[in-house]
């Protein structure tokens, strides 16, 4: 201990805190201290001491001086001018996310009402297809219609085609359909908007004949149909001197049943 | 006296702001050591305007290198008036200072501040200035000299003609003194 106090007695503390001492000696005394309560007490004795020495001495400053150097420290972390600047931020954000909010709201709104219009729009679509469809049927319809009707005033205009009005026999005396023939085209067309024909069930059907030289031939079958405006084409014959209608059994028979002749005629 | 009120942090507590770099801590730092540090700094450097600039200089270091001050190694007070002093010194010892001849003839200097100005009037430290009163006149030379003119004991020494042992001595018994009439 005798050489701790020898060490506190020869002044190097209180040049080592008055900073007057070569960085060897600095680390020699911090070492010490270290290792020495004694020399750690007395180097805080002479600090505080020499801090009062200080006070004592102490010459305060133009008033002036303080904001100067208040204003020359830059403050990084929390103070009194960054709450100030936070507070100046806050309205800056507060908009900006209600506008999410409403830009999200606007969105889902537009999002709801545009699904509502598609589905709209798909079902017009799907009507206006159908409408398509059946338009397209019944262009066809007229189509084939007008091409019928074409074929049937060939038929009228044409002077190769002769006229022939079958009359009932005692069997049908009201029955009646007229024939259309042209030799010259080999064409037959039965008339079914004059045709006065029983209507058949649906075992039997009418089939036309002609007669020629004596012997029958087949020109088809039809159906009676009243509510038909048609010409209808049937098979085709050079000569013929009559032309006659039996009721046979469904899709025709090779000969004619005599007993079942409705209508027949002559040229 | 009637001025705004001064901020006042233990130690512990002004160390803590320091190291957050709070301005609360600026403030409690200039109201509690700006007298102080400016007591010295003004004996060194005579020029008011000049002072002043050290004194802002001062502040400005603490601040900015405070994470090289370790409450390990002594006194937060110790480590500011260390750097004032050393600022001061360089601001003497600058050769556009010496231009101005701003300098004075260092025995009159401390008596000279303590006429030119009017120390703030305080209560509290009319006991703490009757005792460094107290100090013989050797005492008060040697310390005034190495701590409020900035002279090592080695320029002190060659100053007043005096060996460095002695030197040493004189001062660790002013200091001794200090600490008897301060306790």
């Amino acid at each position: 201990m005798e050489e701790v106090k020898a060490y506190i007695e020869s002044g190097i503390l209180e040049l080592y805190v008055l900073g007057d001492v070569t960085p060897a000696e600095r680390l020699e005394v911090e070492a010490m201290a270290v290792k020495y309560t004694a020399v750690k007490d007395e180097l805080a004795a002479i600090e505080k001491s020499l801090e009062l020495y200080a006070k004592a001495n102490e010459i305060a400053p133009a008033d002036t001086q303080r904001e100067i150097i208040l204003n020359r420290l830059d403050y990084v972390l929390v103070n009194e001018q960054s709450y100030k600047n936070e507070a100046k931020v806050l309205p800056l954000v507060k908009p900006q996310s209600n506008f999410y909010k409403y830009a999200f709201a606007a969105s889902l709104a537009l999002l709801i009402a545009s699904v509502i219009a598609l589905l709209n729009v798909y079902g017009r679509l799907k009507e206006t297809t159908n409408l398509v469809a059946s338009l397209q049927n019944q262009n066809h319809e007229i189509a084939s219609t007008v091409s019928l009707k074409d074929g049937e005033i060939e038929v009228l205009r044409d002077p190769s085609f002769k006229l022939l009005k079958l009359q009932g026999t005692q069997k049908s005396p009201a029955a009646a359909i007229t024939v259309a023939w042209s030799p010259v085209k080999k064409k037959v067309w039965i008339d079914m908007a004059t045709a006065k024909m029983p209507s058949n069930d649906k075992e039997h059907q009418y089939q036309l004949w002609a007669l020629v030289a004596g012997k029958p031939v087949d020109l088809g079958v039809f159906d009676s149909d009243t509510t038909s405006k048609d010409m209808k084409e049937m098979k085709s014959i050079t000569l013929a001197d009559a032309f006659a209608v039996t009721l046979e059994k469904r899709g025709g028979s090779p000969t004619p049943s005599m007993d079942e002749m409705m209508v027949i005629g002559k040229f | 006296m009637s001025r705004r009120h001064k901020i006042s942090l233990s130690e512990e507590e002004l160390i803590a702001a320091l190291g957050k770099r709070e301005k609360i801590a600026a403030e409690a730092l200039y109201d509690m050591y700006s007298a102080s540090l400016f007591g010295v700094i003004s004996r060194i450097v005579i020029d008011t305007a000049t002072a002043e600039d050290v004194l802002q200089d001062t502040f400005v270091k603490i601040w900015n290198s405070f994470a090289s001050y370790s409450a390990d190694k002594g006194r937060l007070f110790t480590w500011m008036v260390n750097i004032a002093r050393n600022l001061a010194i360089d601001k003497i010892r600058s050769k556009d200072f010496k231009n101005q001849n701003k300098n004075q003839e260092l025995e009159n200097n401390v008596t000279f501040i303590d006429e030119k100005r009017n120390t703030v009037y305080n209560p509290e430290l009319l006991g703490i200035k009757d005792l460094v009163e107290k100090l013989k006149p050797e005492q008060k030379s040697i310390l005034e000299l190495v701590y409020f003119k900035g002279y090592t004991h080695v320029e002190a020494a060659d100053e007043l003609g005096i060996p460095l042992g002695t030197i040493k001595t004189r001062l660790r018994m002013a200091i001794v003194q200090l600490r008897k009439n301060f306790n």
